[in-house]
Order: structure tokens, then sequence, then C-alpha cells
């Protein structure tokens, strides 16, 4: 039998990359905003995006796709906190979102009537960092329970994002945490990161946030 | 577990180069998989060789090289393509 060789030299990710593209083209062209929120379980995504809902409702058009391994729990809560669409999406066991998925989940969004779109993934700070979603960045939410060092734990996710949230700060007075060693850490993987301190469940921190969120509607990237 | 999404991307890469029906000949699929590219290579090996030696594959191996950097591709596939040797 002759055995033969295909040379072939594909990127693996390069299909999604692709679809990214289209992503990205897309939601540009019509100015629709869209941030990739990443982090582990339990670190404050939904809580961060229900207070987010209710306090822009009245003045920007949102929009969220939220992925979740199982269930639809998220896009349940989330559903109760905006009149926009809340588009879930169950991965049945993987652990991130690809730009397939995304791209499928836009067709029911209404870019034209919508300035900003979230894209919840699942939550793991180690898969959704090596998919591109077509988003204008990726914004990475720890909290003040899961250690300093996080950043150094995983770094490529705390490298290729553009903000990170570090949420739960009602919690510093019960928790050894130094807000100053985390910050180090991650400015250590990512010196250009912006960094915003909130609790999602008191409200504190989260003007900065939205003010955020504002500045990236009126100044979205050109198409 | 992205290994397992990544191996899957292998095996569609693999049936766009030789088609669904040839999928049983091929007997190795050959991988560069970089330090940084956030894999781990055994967990990644593992789920290469689970899908690479079932149906429509038959027992295709997957032949891993590393190199620095980022970067993951498929390099090459090895067929049989049942043909006399020359």
């Amino acid at each position: 039998m002759a055995v033969r060789r295909i040379e072939v030299r594909e990127r693996v990710m390069a299909r999604n990359d692709e679809l990214a593209a289209d992503v990205r083209r897309i939601l540009r062209q019509s100015g629709v905003t869209a941030l990739n929120l990443v982090s582990s379980p339990g670190a404050g995504k939904t809580l961060l995006l229900e207070r987010t809902l209710e306090r822009l409702d009245e003045e920007l058009r949102m929009a969220v796709v939220t992925g979740d391994v199982q269930t639809q729990n998220d896009a349940d809560r989330l559903a109760r906190c905006t009149s926009e669409l809340v588009q879930a999406v169950v991965t049945h066991g993987a652990c991130h979102l690809d730009a397939r998925q995304v791209l499928t989940a836009m067709e029911a969004v209404d870019l034209p009537s919508t300035d900003l779109l979230f894209v919840e993934n699942v939550g793991n700070l180690v898969c959704p960092a090596s998919w591109d979603l077509g988003e204008e960045a990726k914004v990475v939410i720890f909290s003040v329970t899961e250690g300093e060092d996080k950043p150094l734990k995983y770094p490529k996710m705390f490298a290729n994002s553009r903000y990170a949230v570090l949420n739960k700060i009602d919690l510093l007075p019960y928790v050894p945490f130094e807000m100053d060693r985390a910050v180090a850490a991650a400015r250590e993987v990512n010196p250009d990161l912006e960094f915003f301190f909130t609790s999602a469940l008191t409200g504190e921190g989260m003007e900065a946030w939205l003010e955020l969120l504002r500045g990236l509607v009126r100044s979205p990237a050109p198409a | 577990m992205h290994e397992m999404s990544l191996a899957l991307e292998v095996c569609r890469i693999a049936e766009g180069q030789v088609g669904l029906d040839r999928l049983p000949q091929v007997t190795e699929v050959g991988l560069l998989v970089a330090t940084e590219a956030g894999i781990e290579i055994q967990n990644f090996r593992f789920c290469l060789e689970a899908l690479l030696t079932a149906p429509p594959f038959v027992n295709a191996k997957p032949a891993l090289e590393r190199c620095p950097g980022d970067d993951l591709r498929v390099t090459y596939l090895e067929v049989d393509d049942g043909s006399p040797e020359d």
C-alpha cells in the first residue's frame, strides 16, 4: 500500500478566526460595541450584568448573549433586568463560546437598534482566552475571594483582556485579600490593563464601570 | 476542556482536505503545537487519539511536534490511498 503525504499547514483556529472577523465586521457596520465578559465561575459576571442592565436601561440599547454549560438560569436572570434581548447559548459541556455560536446568536439581535452587545462567556479562566469571538474587547472579572495571584495563574486571560473588573469589594473586610498585590500581579502580565473596582451587590464602584460603557458607545470603533 | 474542541477542529480540517469518504485512509495527522498555544499536550493527544481511531477515521495517529511561540496548525496528513507501492 502506498502512503502519501498531503501538506496542509492550516491553523487549527483559522475557521473560528474567520467567523470572528465576520462578527467584528457586522458589528462595526452596525455601530455596535461588543464586550466579551470572562471570569472563573462565581466571580460575579451575571450580577454585574444585571446591575449594568438596570442602571443603563434608559440610556443605552443593550443586548446580551450569555453562554452556560447547562441551564438558561443566567439568561432568565438577565431578562428580568432589561427590556432588550437576552439570548442564551447552552454549550452542553463545551467550556467556552466560539465565534460560530456568537454569529448564530446575533441573528436574533436587532443590530441597528443596539448600542452595546455583552457576551457573557462560560465561567472559565482558561479556554475562553484562546477563542476570538469578534468582540471589541475582553473584560476579565475576578473577585476578592479568589486570591491575588489569579492573574499569574491564568496569564493568557489577563494578557488578552483590555479591562479588568475586581468585583465583590464589599467583602474586603472579611477576606485576606491585598488589592495592591492583585493589581500588581495583573499589571505584570498586562501593563495596559484598565482596572475597575466594584461591588455589583452594593453598587460601590459601579459608576466608573458604567461611565466606561457610555464612553465606548459614544466612541465606537470605526467600521 | 478546549483540547477536545481543538481536536474536533483538527478532524474538520482533515475532512476538508481529503473528504469524508477518504477519512478511513488517513494514517497520520501531523500537528505543530507551540509551547505557548495554551494547550495541555497530553490532554490534546488523548483527545486526538480518541477521535482519530474512531469512525469515520479508523487508525490515524496524531504526530505532535513542539515549537516556540503560540502557533497551532495541522501540518500534514498521511493517507494510505490503497494503490500499490511505486
